[in-house]
Parts: C-alpha cells; structure tokens; sequence
C-alpha cells in the first residue's frame, strides 16, 4: 500500500469540500480520481501535498503519517505533483525547471556550492545528465535550453511532468495533464504514463477526458460535491448506476467507448 | 495639561489621516504606493506659503490655489511616472515604486532651488486667533483642522459609497479587469483617484503650515513616510483604517514627546508599523491578507 | 610614469563605487529570492557603528572589527528575516524601510554611545594602515614610484576590489547552484518552488541575511574609508539610493548590480557641470527609464543573447 488516505475532510469556511474521504493506492498502480467541477480533487491533491491541510483525517504514505509534515518534506519523502494551472518557472529554461525538481536528491549546501567540491561537482552531472534524460522521456530533449515561458502548451504541461519525476517520486500526483492536449498528443500523454509506471512509479491522475482515464487506470475513485460516490475498476465504474446518473449520464455516449 | 496634549495630538493626528487617506485611495485602486505623495503634500504647504505671505491672498483663495497645484501635480504624475508602466508586459511590482520616488527626488530637489533649504515661516493672523477655556488654550486652526479632516473622511466615505463615480472606483479598486468590463471607465477612474488624492495631500500641506508655522522642502519625506506607516496601521487600502491610524500616531507622538523622549519620535511610527506586521498584518482593519501585489 | 596618473581624487571615486557596489548586491541577494528589502541602510549603519565602535575604544585589528561588524549585521539579518517571512512584495518593502529608519533613530538618540547626530570622528582609515603596516615590513611607497597619500588610496582600492571580486564570485558559483535555484525558483512561484521540495523558510531567511551580511561589510568598509560616519549616512535617502543602483541596473542579473552601482556612482561626478540641477535630472531620469525600461538597463534576455545563446522574449 503506497498511500492511504483515511477520513479526509475538508472545511473553507462554511463550505464542505471534501467529506470523509477514504482510499487506498497499492504499488505500481494507476489511480485515477475523477468527478464533475468543484468535486474537490483538487483539494484532495492539496491535502495529500498539505498545501492545505486537512480539517480532519490522516493521511499515509508508505505507512508513515504524513498528515502534519511541511510540503517539502512530503516531496522529500517521494510524492511529487504537477498543476492544473500550469506552475512551472517561467523564467528558466527547460533544463533549469527540471533541475530544480531535483533539488531534494542533491545536498550540497552553501559552501559545498561556491567551493565546488568534488562531490557537489559530481551530483551537479549526475542531475543535469539525469534531467537532460527526462527531458528526452517527455519529448523536449532539443528544447532544454528554452525558456519554459516561450514553450507551447502542451510542451509546458510535459515539461511539469518532468520536473515532478525529476524528484525522483514512488508516487507522482498529476493534476489533469491532457487539458488542452489534441488527440495525439494525448496518445502520446497515455503512452509517457504508461512508461512512468513501468518505472515503477505509483500514479494518482485528476483527468476529465474520460476515454484516457478508462484506457489508463486500473482503479478509480469518483468524487461528487466532495463526497465519494463510488470506488472500483473502470468497468464497474462505468456500469455502476449512481455514477452514470450523478455523473457519466449525459455525456454516456459519446465519451464512454 | 493634559487636555491641551490630547488636543494636540488629535490635532497632528487629523493631518495625518489625510495624508494618509491619499495614499490609500492610491493603493486601493491601483495597488501601489505612490512615493511622491508627500513631496506633493510640501508643494501644497509652498503654494500656501507663497500665496498667504508673499502674494497677500486670503487664506481660502490659498487653500484653492493650493489644492490646484497639488491637484495638476496629480494629473501630471498619472500621466507621465504612472500611466506608462500599466498594463505593460514585464512590469515588476518595482517599477512605480521607483518612478514615484523619481517624482519625489524630482520635486524635492526643484522646491530645494525655489526656495531654498531652510525652513519658510507660514504666518497668517487666523493662525493667531485662541480661546481660553479655564487654563486650556485652544487656537482656531486647531479646530479648522479638525473640522476638515472629519470633513474630508465623512465626504470621502459617502462619496464613495453613494455615488456614481465613487462607486466606479470601488469596482475599479475590487477588480481593474471587471470594471473594464462592465463599461466603467477605468483610464477616467485612475486619473481622477491620482488627482484626488493629490489634492488631498495639498490641503494636508496647507493646514501643517498653518499648524506649525513654518515649511521645508524636506518635509514631504517625513511625512510621507509617517503616512505610509499609518496605511499600513489602519489597513491597506481602508479608509476608516487611515482616519484611526491617524490618529493614533498622532496621540502617541504628542504624549511621547511631552511625558517620555522626544528623540525617539520619529521611530515610533516604524516601531508601531513592525509590531502591528508581526501581530496582525493585515492592519488594524484590514481583511485581505497581507500579500503583496 | 603610474605615480602622475594616480589622482587621489579619482582613485576615492572608484573607492565610493567598489562599496556601492557591494550594497547593490546586498539588494540584489534577497530580491533574487524574491524578497524586496529596503533594510540595507540600516544593516550597514550596523555594521559601520559595531566596526568603528570597536576599533576607538578596544584597538583591535581593523579586520577583525570589519568582519565582526559584517557578522553582526548578518545575525541582526536571521532575526529580522524570520518574522518577515509573513510579509510579501510591498509589505516587506515598507517593513524593512521602517527598520533602517528605527536604526537611525537609535543612532541618533543612544548618544553615550553613538555621539548621537554628530556622529563618530576618528574612525582608523583602511588605508592609513595599510600603509603602516607596509612600512613596518620594510615597503617604503617612494621605492614604487609612488607618494604616501598615493599608496593609501590606492592600497585601499585594491583591498576594496578583492572583496568586491570576492563577492561576486561568491554570489555567481551560489547562483548556479542547488542554492541559486532554489532562490530563482522561489522568487518565480513560491507555492511551486515547495512542491518541489524546497525548504521556504531555510532559503529566504539565508538570502535575507545574505544581504544583510554584505549590507555590514559594506558599512564597516565605509567607516573606515571616509573616517566619519553619522546616523544620517544610514537615512532613508540612503536606503533609495541603494535600491535605485539595482533597479536601474537590471535586478534580473547580477550584472546589472555592479552595472547601475558604477553609473549612478559616477553620473553626479560626471553631471557637476550642471551642479546644482544634478538631483533633478536624476529624478526625470528615473521616470523615463521605468517607462523605457522597467526591468532595468540589463536583463536576463540580453545576458542570455551576450552569452549566445538564442532566446527570444515570449509573447505569453
């Protein structure tokens, strides 16, 4: 069990977002959570990232509470994220962005850093070496020394993903990555995932398009209006009733092949 | 006395608030910090100076006079140090701050050759007028200020909540995009908030003349930023907030310096805006939180 | 002949901007965290009183008492940096401009220590003991050509330009580094920059008293160049100037400190001509160059073009 997520509930305000939210990721899955807008996945990926924390509940990660710890120390313990508003660093290039993703795997401090010792000059090749890698993984091995800001969309949101691997995650959190994307693109999306988790990478995936998440997750949790409707594999998930009611019922057809 | 003290800290303090109030407009609805507003407070107070001792006019034709100048020094600033950097791409937070305090240095440094460095005395015969009450003695001017700067808050405040243009720049300080929208007229809304706050702080400039009898090319720079640290007491952008930081540094610099050590003064103001930081930052009636824009 | 060319005038001009400089930088350290610190005037009030202080009344070694000074003004950084952590953009700027003006208020009124608005007098001179120093081991400045007033100066020039190398050394291999990301990173999006694993807190509090440091060094440097030091050397017109060198130079690269500290240093020396309208000009001067240029006369993208490497500004 990667992660546990037990009785989370979260409070703005007068406004429940998330209400006693439960469940369970196992190793090398691909874990989708979807739900209409305003369903609260959102949220549940802040909580999981503590970005903001929980009003109630504990969530694990690798059996270790992780409820309480500061998000650094979240990504430090290996759980890594991407943005649905893309949050990259506008004013880096490509390379930079990932090599700060990989900030938590190196150590040099501030005199390691200006001496330059022979350490420090090591894990400083290793990263840019291993993040020229991922680049070359999400397709922007030419683009490196671009400004992430001069990117296209669609490059922004693989470049995000490699920032977010570049941390080395066993769990990696991505926040709708095909919003926007054209259908190759998406292909291309769904092929890349399945790589990350032949790497041995856990994946929990917020997506809306509906066909990629049935292609791609072996469980899925449907939130509506912060509650949890329903949990199982894509097939009982579009068989089951209140789903396709609450949810699936009107865009049944065209999205569900 | 005691009495006379709290008059006169309640006297300060009223001219704070306004100048206060002016920084304030500005933030509220542009979401900088115009670094020239108290050097446009020190030009007011020489109009005054020039118009009253020099010229021989009557003091209400030197008020107008006064808050004309103030008042196209505004108009000026918005168009040439403000209008410029809006909505441009690659513009940081930085850039007003810097021009504004361009305009000040500008106009420091112009007031510094026009008359001079020292201080200018303000003599008017209505600043000689006082009452006696018992032993406490009261001066007219102290109470004119008093009566403007409640006037000035209560106008501002209605004005802001009841009418048209008043309400635009409500929607303008809420959200520039929106109001854009919604057909207010935002180029129209930000001049006429520069000018108003300008000429605010001409009438702030005129009334400290009267008050003190003297005037300085240096002192927009104290003041300016007294009426900063008071913003930031009462609540960016908050207009109840300014009156009552206002007057709170007022009182506490006035009952500083008569029972405890007038050299720490000008300290106090800082003092006050780093506990209140700490302890509440988003002012003492502010709602947002204390995010920088 | 070197001992014409060296007008003791000209080589205190390049002393006022080798210190200049460095206080661009310790603007430049924080901001390139993303934190906006007027605090510097006050840092370096710190650091030159502490350095003076120490080398009137205890006569101890002037580069002892400098770092000494330089040192307190980074602890004074820690604790004013970690409860300014709460504060963003504006707020911090007028926070930090409010601790400089309480410094001041300190110098100006603990008189039994600081001689109040009169100031210290008296202040040992870098150079002059340097020079000592020179002749106690047997270096005579006749025998390079040179007079004594000559060697102070330019003795101290070469002290002040090591440090200032030092420095800039210093803050470039930090900038590219694990240290140096995470400062850009955090000053790009903060929120981002800690899903990344970045420890916030840790690294603006180090960037903050960063600048603090350099503010210190840069201030007991002062003292001890000029000789006289009072509170209105650290005021508020300081605090400005300060924050006008980075600005104007480019706050995006570290080139732009050194850049706008050497041209605004120089540019009052140069305008004398027009003397007394000099702060006049420089007012207008600022309002253009925010209109022309905001992001100040270097940036990033002309670094990078220098550097050759074809990026072009981008639309979004």
């Amino acid at each position: 069990m990667v992660l546990e997520v037990k009785n989370i509930t979260k409070r703005f305000g007068g406004i429940t977002a998330l209400k006693n939210i439960s469940f369970t990721i196992q190793q090398g899955e691909i874990y989708g959570l979807i739900g209409p807008n305003g369903a609260g996945k959102t949220t549940m990926f802040n909580c999981i990232t503590n970005i903001v924390e929980p009003t109630e509940g504990e969530i694990f990660f690798n059996g270790e509470k992780i409820t309480k710890l500061k998000p650094y120390k979240i990504t430090e313990k290996g759980i890594c994220r991407t943005y649905q508003n893309i949050r990259l660093f506008p004013q880096m290039t490509a390379l930079q962005n990932v090599m700060v993703g990989g900030h938590s795997r190196i150590s040099a401090g501030v005199f390691r850093s200006v001496i330059r010792t022979k350490s420090q000059k090591q894990e400083e090749k290793l990263l840019k070496e291993k993040s020229e890698e991922l680049l070359e993984l999400v397709g922007l091995g030419q683009l490196k020394d671009q400004f992430a800001e001069n990117l296209a969309y669609g490059q922004q949101r693989r470049l995000e993903i490699a920032r977010a691997l570049a941390s080395n995650p066993t769990l990696l959190l991505l926040d709708e990555p095909a919003a926007g994307m054209n259908e190759t693109e998406t292909d291309n999306l769904f092929d890349l995932i399945k790589k990350i988790q032949s790497m041995g990478i856990t994946v929990l995936i917020i997506e809306h398009d509906m066909s990629l998440v049935m292609r791609l997750c072996d469980r899925i949790t449907v939130l509506n209006f912060g509650e949890k409707l329903a949990e199982g594999t894509p097939d009982e998930i579009q068989n089951n009733e209140a789903v396709i009611e609450a949810y699936l019922g009107k865009e049944e057809e065209e999205t569900i092949a | 006395m005691l009495i006379e003290q709290l008059i006169n800290g309640i006297t300060l303090g009223s001219i704070y608030a306004i100048v206060a109030l002016g920084f304030t407009l500005v933030f509220g609805v542009l979401g900088i910090i115009n670094m020239a507003h108290g050097e446009i407070f020190m030009v007011g107070a020489f109009i005054g100076v020039l118009t009253t001792s020099v010229l021989g006019w009557p003091l209400w034709l030197a008020f107008l006079a006064s808050i004309v100048v103030t008042s196209l020094l505004g108009y000026l600033l918005e168009i040439f140090s403000l209008r410029p950097l809006r909505g441009k791409k690659g513009v940081s937070h930085l850039a007003p701050l810097i021009s504004t305090i361009g305009v000040s240095i500008f106009l420091e440094n112009l007031s510094h050759h026009m008359f001079g460095a020292g201080n200018k005395p303000f003599r008017t015969a209505f600043a000689e007028i006082r009452f006696e009450i018992g032993s406490i003695t009261i001066y007219l001017v102290q109470i004119t200020i008093f009566v403007i700067s409640v006037i000035l808050m209560v106008g501002l405040s209605v004005w802001l909540s009841k009418t048209k243009a008043g309400k635009a720049l409500r929607a303008t300080a809420e959200n520039l995009e929106t109001a854009s929208i919604l057909g207010v007229d935002t180029k129209k809304i930000i001049t006429l908030t520069v000018i108003i706050a300008s000429g605010m702080g001409g009438i702030a400039g005129i009334l400290v003349g009267m008050a003190f009898n003297s005037v300085s090319p240096q002192m927009g720079l104290s003041m300016g930023l007294k009426g900063l640290a008071i913003i930031i007491l009462g609540g960016m952008g908050n207009v109840k907030g300014a009156m009552v930081g206002g007057l709170i540094l007022g009182l506490s610099e006035t009952l500083l310096v008569a029972y405890g050590d007038s050299g720490y003064r000008d300290a106090i103001a800082f003092i006050m805006i780093i506990l209140i930081l700490l302890i509440r930052p988003q002012g003492i009636f502010g709602s947002k939180t204390a995010e920088g824009r | 002949m070197l001992g014409e060319l060296l007008n003791p005038y000209y080589l205190q001009v390049l002393c006022f901007i080798l210190i200049n400089i460095m206080l661009a930088l310790s603007i430049y350290v924080p901001l390139s965290s993303g934190q906006l610190s007027l605090g510097s005037a006050g840092f370096m009030g710190i650091g030159a009183y502490t350095s003076a202080l120490l080398t009137i009344h205890y006569e101890l070694p002037l580069y002892v008492t400098i770092l000494v000074g330089a040192l307190l003004a980074g602890v004074i950084g820690i604790i004013v940096g970690i409860p300014s952590l709460r504060l963003t953009g504006v707020y911090l700027a007028i926070a930090t401009l409010g601790f400089g003006e309480v410094i001041r208020v300190l110098f100006v009124n603990w008189e039994s220590l600081t001689k109040g608005s009169v100031g210290l007098t008296g202040i040992p001179q870098l150079g002059r003991e340097l020079l000592k120093f020179a002749k106690s081991i047997g270096i005579e400045p006749s025998a390079l050509g040179l007079k004594n007033n000559q060697f102070v100066y330019l003795s101290l020039v070469i002290v002040l330009l090591i440090i200032v190398l030092f420095i800039l050394w210093f803050v470039i291999r930090q900038q590219n580094s694990r240290i140096g990301r995470a400062y850009s990173s955090i000053q790009m999006d903060e929120k981002a920059a800690e899903s990344m694993g970045i420890n916030i807190t840790y690294y603006k509090v180090l960037a903050f008293a960063q600048g603090a440091f350099i503010a210190g060094l840069a201030g007991a440097l002062f003292a001890h160049t000029i000789g006289y030091i009072s509170p209105s050397d650290f005021s508020y017109h300081r605090a400005v100037e300060i924050l006008i060198f980075t600005v104007f130079g480019g706050s995006e690269v570290i080139i732009g400190s050194v850049f706008g500290a050497t041209i605004l240093t120089l540019l009052p020396e140069v305008l004398r001509f027009v003397s007394d309208y000099r702060y006049i000009f420089y007012g207008i001067m600022l309002v253009i160059l925010m209109a022309v240029r905001p992001q100040g006369i270097l940036d990033l993208y002309l670094f990078y073009r220098l550097k050759g490497k074809r990026i072009k500004r981008g639309t979004s």
